[in-house]
């Protein structure tokens, strides 16, 4: 991403960094044991208070109004040390961009606002998968704009901590329609986190609704349109998070091998464990370069960037999963052991590769654009 | 068309036909009876896994993630009940004797459901296939019968094996870097034994163990030369147990650190050392390695067979998903690019399988099994009375000359080329199934998506567990390098290894 830094941005880049290596860094296997051991709710409480929370967001939302590449630095340099919080920020942001592209400014003023816990302010949403496949919730107008919403959703990140959700749900529409829901509201049940292969501190849960109550997200039947106009941003930041995450895991083979003997010499100098290292070097350095294009051509609005920025995560997310793998293996035994980073990051890859749904299906998508006429280059 | 006259030299040209015809070789050899028994194994394996392993193993993976020093006793009790433990100890030992290549069978059962229960009885496997390559009859005959005692009174006695050191993996894998290895376990020789000093690290088992194979060397500066090989029993002074490992994955089962301070180990316990390998024609360090390659000749082969598990566990659960789940509109099974992905993962399986079962008739030619694949013994064994076996047989073990004999016919009279084939697949399947096991996990949660991350769908228990596979019994760098050394450049007279 270093083609993109300019000074403001070098010294956003440097507070992340900071912010992550002070915040994240040790606390990270601990923070990782959740639901085991406690929340970060500290570091997120910093969090929300340094403004990573609504970046995208304009001011009057108490958002710091920044774009795509900012987003990407945040998260990128979050990830590299600890992509969980990321993950976090990543959910926030996806479901307010969904209600603020949909016109909602007024709906979210208020919500954003909520003082109290950490995570008052915070939105949960069912990342994972596509609305467009979850047929479990149904909302029944009941007036002004609101709906009684009965059924269930699966997997709705932060459901636990975050003080509203967006949830897709049908109605006598055709297609999705998205609600905001209150969490602390009457009729839900909340199941325990659900486990699940990384990011944990970055929680899901089930979600029960028995006539609770539902804002309605712009118009009826419009979900995947509102979907539609933050894919682009939300599969950059998703690049950025593999990236991220693929740096920290470079970084950590590359360190331990030169320290690590074995056969009487640094393993670093026996050609075979060079070159593993020099292919993780490569998927790194090329899917930089993507992300990085991808936010250069989201800020010049070049037509075609979406189409960039969802083959980016595309990419990036197997690119991450294939180097973290080879990232544990420079380290042998150890790299299997959760006193090293290495087991986390294969883990996170995984989870963060699917944060936009089932992968081939993304990729038939983007082919269908690509027929319809997208400019693909 | 064909004419014999120098048929073996070419046949001996790479791919040499011995390499490569191991099964076919086999046909008319085996015992029909082993068949049989194959398919009891397999359905021993498939009850165990309806009515333990599916119901138990994500349990046991919270259990352990909630609590790092958890040990799943319960587990290890159940599978000595159901006498898994002394299953394939041949019955000369007090087991209940199913033919060896069974085992990779039934290892790849359990693994389909969880790679971590299967790692708590394989390993023990590990430990016997170690006791046995040594041919101290007198030292297998006592610990293996410990284990058969095990089973009658309720009371598990597995045996781990203890070769890594925290800092030497990869190098005491390998003879031709062991000389090199920064290795610690040193085993000084006092009058009537050994006094050990050192740690093991990732033991698997290790806590859950009675007996522990252990290798440790006489002289820390010349590892190669003086590897000895010793059988370390619970409770005995200066052994205990350090930590166990927070691993990502394959809870079920403890890898476990051993610390020896000054702890003695008694001549009759002395399953390998300098002095016994003097009796034989090889040298100290050829011998040391032919007792290495045959343990990891049996024991890659297992691995190999966990890799083919694991991937299977990844495939069911995908298919499951795929036959339930709909996406766009219809099942996921009926997308035809989804058909694809689960017949590649079909594929991955099935080649997999073959490399375990080609190695494995490679080491009944050849290797740790040939003597009890003799179809004459191989019924001889099978239907004489344990009783008589007992009674009978039992106190020639502990008669040197027995020992003797076998260290014969296994340390001897293998050929050189027969330890190459057997050692060479044996990597072949270690790293072609487990790095399938890998790739299948990999699959399933791309096809899976979100579902796919959630620990109740099981895959991502899967993805965790296979990783592991492709670093222990040496890493898949390790077995490549291993089968370059053994079936190519043995060859090619300008090779030379690991002198990169
Ligand atoms: C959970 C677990 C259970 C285990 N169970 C047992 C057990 O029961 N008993 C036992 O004795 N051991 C056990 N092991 C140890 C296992 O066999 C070693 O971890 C393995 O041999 C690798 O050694 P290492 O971890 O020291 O890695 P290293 O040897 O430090 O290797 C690090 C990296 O360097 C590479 N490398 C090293 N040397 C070379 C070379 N010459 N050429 C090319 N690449 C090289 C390796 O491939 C690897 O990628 C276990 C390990 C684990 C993680
Ligand atoms: C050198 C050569 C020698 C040959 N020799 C013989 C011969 O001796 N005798 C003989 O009879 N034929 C022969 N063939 C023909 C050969 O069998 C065909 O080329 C082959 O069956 C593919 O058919 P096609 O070329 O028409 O490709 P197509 O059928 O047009 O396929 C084009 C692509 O579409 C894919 N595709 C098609 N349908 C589907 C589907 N339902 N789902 C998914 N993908 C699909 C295919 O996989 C392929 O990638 C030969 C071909 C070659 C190139």
């Amino acid at each position: 991403m270093k083609s993109l830094m300019n000074s403001e941005l070098g010294m956003f880049e440097q507070t992340v960094s900071d912010f992550a290596a002070g915040e994240l860094l040790d606390g990270r296997q601990e923070n990782d044991r959740f639901p085991y051991g406690p929340l970060f709710e500290e570091v997120l409480r910093k969090a929300r208070a340094v403004g990573f929370f609504s970046v995208t967001l304009p001011e009057e939302l108490d958002g710091c109004e920044m774009g795509v590449t900012e987003l990407c630095v945040l998260l990128d340099s979050l990830s590299r040390i600890d992509a969980s919080l990321a993950a976090v920020i990543f959910t926030d942001t996806l479901a307010k961009e969904i209600v603020y592209r949909s016109r909602g400014f007024l709906q979210l003023k208020d919500l954003v606002a909520r003082v109290g816990e950490y995570g008052g302010g915070l939105f949960a949403f069912p990342s994972h998968a596509d609305p467009a496949d979850s047929r479990g919730l149904l909302a029944e107008p009941v007036g002004e704009g609101l709906y009684s919403l009965s059924g269930t959703v699966d997997y709705v990140v932060l459901g636990g901590i975050a003080g509203s959700a967006v949830l897709p749900a049908r109605t006598a529409a055709e297609g999705y329609s998205f609600f905001v829901v209150d969490l602390a509201g009457p009729g839900l049940g909340v199941s325990v986190p659900v486990a699940s292969l990384g990011l944990h501190a970055c929680p899901a849960v089930d979600i029960t609704l028995e006539g609770a109550r539902g804002a309605l997200v712009g118009g009826e039947g419009l979900g995947a349109e509102y979907l539609e106009r933050v894919t682009g941003t939300m599969n950059a930041a998703a690049a950025a998070m593999s990236l991220g995450v693929m740096k920290g895991s470079f970084e950590e083979a590359v360190s331990y091998a030169r320290q690590r003997e074995q056969g009487g010499r640094e393993i670093i100098n026996w050609s075979e464990v060079r070159r593993i290292l020099a292919r993780m070097a490569v998927k790194l350095k090329v899917c930089d370069m993507v992300v990085a294009e991808a936010c250069r051509n989201a800020e010049e609005s070049l037509p075609g960037w979406e189409l960039g920025a969802r083959a980016a995560a595309l990419y990036s997310g197997e690119a991450s999963v294939e180097l973290t793998t080879d990232g544990i293996q420079v380290l042998g035994g150890n790299g299997y052991m959760e006193d090293y980073g290495q087991e986390k990051r294969f883990r996170d890859a995984g989870q963060i590769r699917s944060l936009m749904g089932i992968a081939p299906i993304r990729e038939l998508e983007l082919m269908r654009k690509v027929l319809e006429g997208e400019p693909l280059y | 068309m064909f004419s014999s006259n120098g048929d073996r030299a070419i046949l001996d040209r790479e791919p040499r036909f011995d390499d490569i015809t191991s099964s076919l070789k086999s046909v008319s050899k085996m015992p029909k009876a082993a068949f049989r028994e194959t398919a009891q194994v397999i359905a021993t394996a498939r009850r165990f896994n309806e009515e333990v392993v599916r119901p138990r193993a994500l349990e046991l993976d919270r259990l352990k993630h909630e609590d790092p020093d958890y040990l799943p006793w319960d587990m290890v009790e159940e599978a000595n009940r159901r006498g898994f433990y002394t299953m394939f100890i041949p019955k000369l030992f007090g087991g209940h004797g199913l033919n060896m290549p069974s085992l990779s069978c039934f290892m790849e059962e359990v693994a389909s459901g969880c790679t971590g229960i299967a790692n708590l009885i394989g390993v023990h496997y590990l430990g016997v296939a170690t006791l046995c390559a040594s041919w101290n009859l007198r030292v297998m005959n006592r610990v293996m019968r410990d284990t058969a005692e095990g089973e009658r009174n309720g009371k598990p006695c597995l045996i781990s094996l203890a070769i890594t050191e925290p800092g030497a993996g990869t190098d005491v894998e390998e003879l031709e870097l062991v000389g090199k290895a920064k290795v610690t376990c040193h085993a000084e020789r006092v009058p009537g034994g050994y006094r050990l000093n050192g740690n093991k690290i990732f033991i698997s088992n290790g806590h859950l163990s009675t007996w522990h194979m252990t290798i440790a060397y006489t002289d820390l500066d010349d590892p190669a030369n003086t590897t000895v090989m010793l059988a370390v029993r619970n409770g005995m002074e200066g052994f205990s147990f350090g930590r166990q490992e927070h691993k990502m994955g394959q809870k079920a089962c403890p890898a476990s650190e051993l610390i020896f301070e000054d702890c003695f180990v008694p001549d009759d316990l002395v399953c390998f050392d300098a002095l016994q390998a003097a009796r034989h024609t090889r040298s100290m360090q050829a011998v040391t390695m032919q007792v290495i390659d045959y343990v990891l000749s049996g024991s890659r082969a297992g691995v190999g067979s966990f890799g083919t598990g694991v991937a299977r566990g990844a495939y069911e659960e995908a298919l499951r998903f795929a036959s339930q789940a709909e996406v766009g509109g219809k099942l996921l099974i009926n997308h035809e690019w989804a058909q694809c992905v689960l017949a590649e993962m079909y594929k991955n399986v099935a080649l997999a399988r073959l490399s375990y079962v080609e190695t494995n008739y490679a080491n009944g030619l050849y290797g740790l099994f040939k003597v009890l694949h003799y179809k004459p013994l191989f019924y001889l064994m099978k239907y004489l009375p344990q009783q008589f076996v007992d009674a009978v047989v039992q106190p020639f073990l502990n008669m040197d000359f027995v020992t003797w004999l076998f260290r014969k016919i296994y340390f001897d009279w293998q050929r050189e080329d027969e330890y190459q084939r057997t050692s060479g697949w044996a990597s072949l399947s270690k790293f072609s199934a487990t790095d399938a096991g890998v790739r299948n996990c990999q699959l399933a949660l791309e096809l899976m998506g979100g579902a796919g991350v959630r620990t109740d769908q099981v895959a991502e228990k899967h993805l965790r567990d296979s990783k592991l596979l492709q670093i222990y019994e040496g890493t898949n760098q390790l077995n490549r390098l291993n089968l370059f050394k053994c079936l190519i450049g043995r060859s090619v007279p300008a090779a030379k290894v690991f002198e990169d």
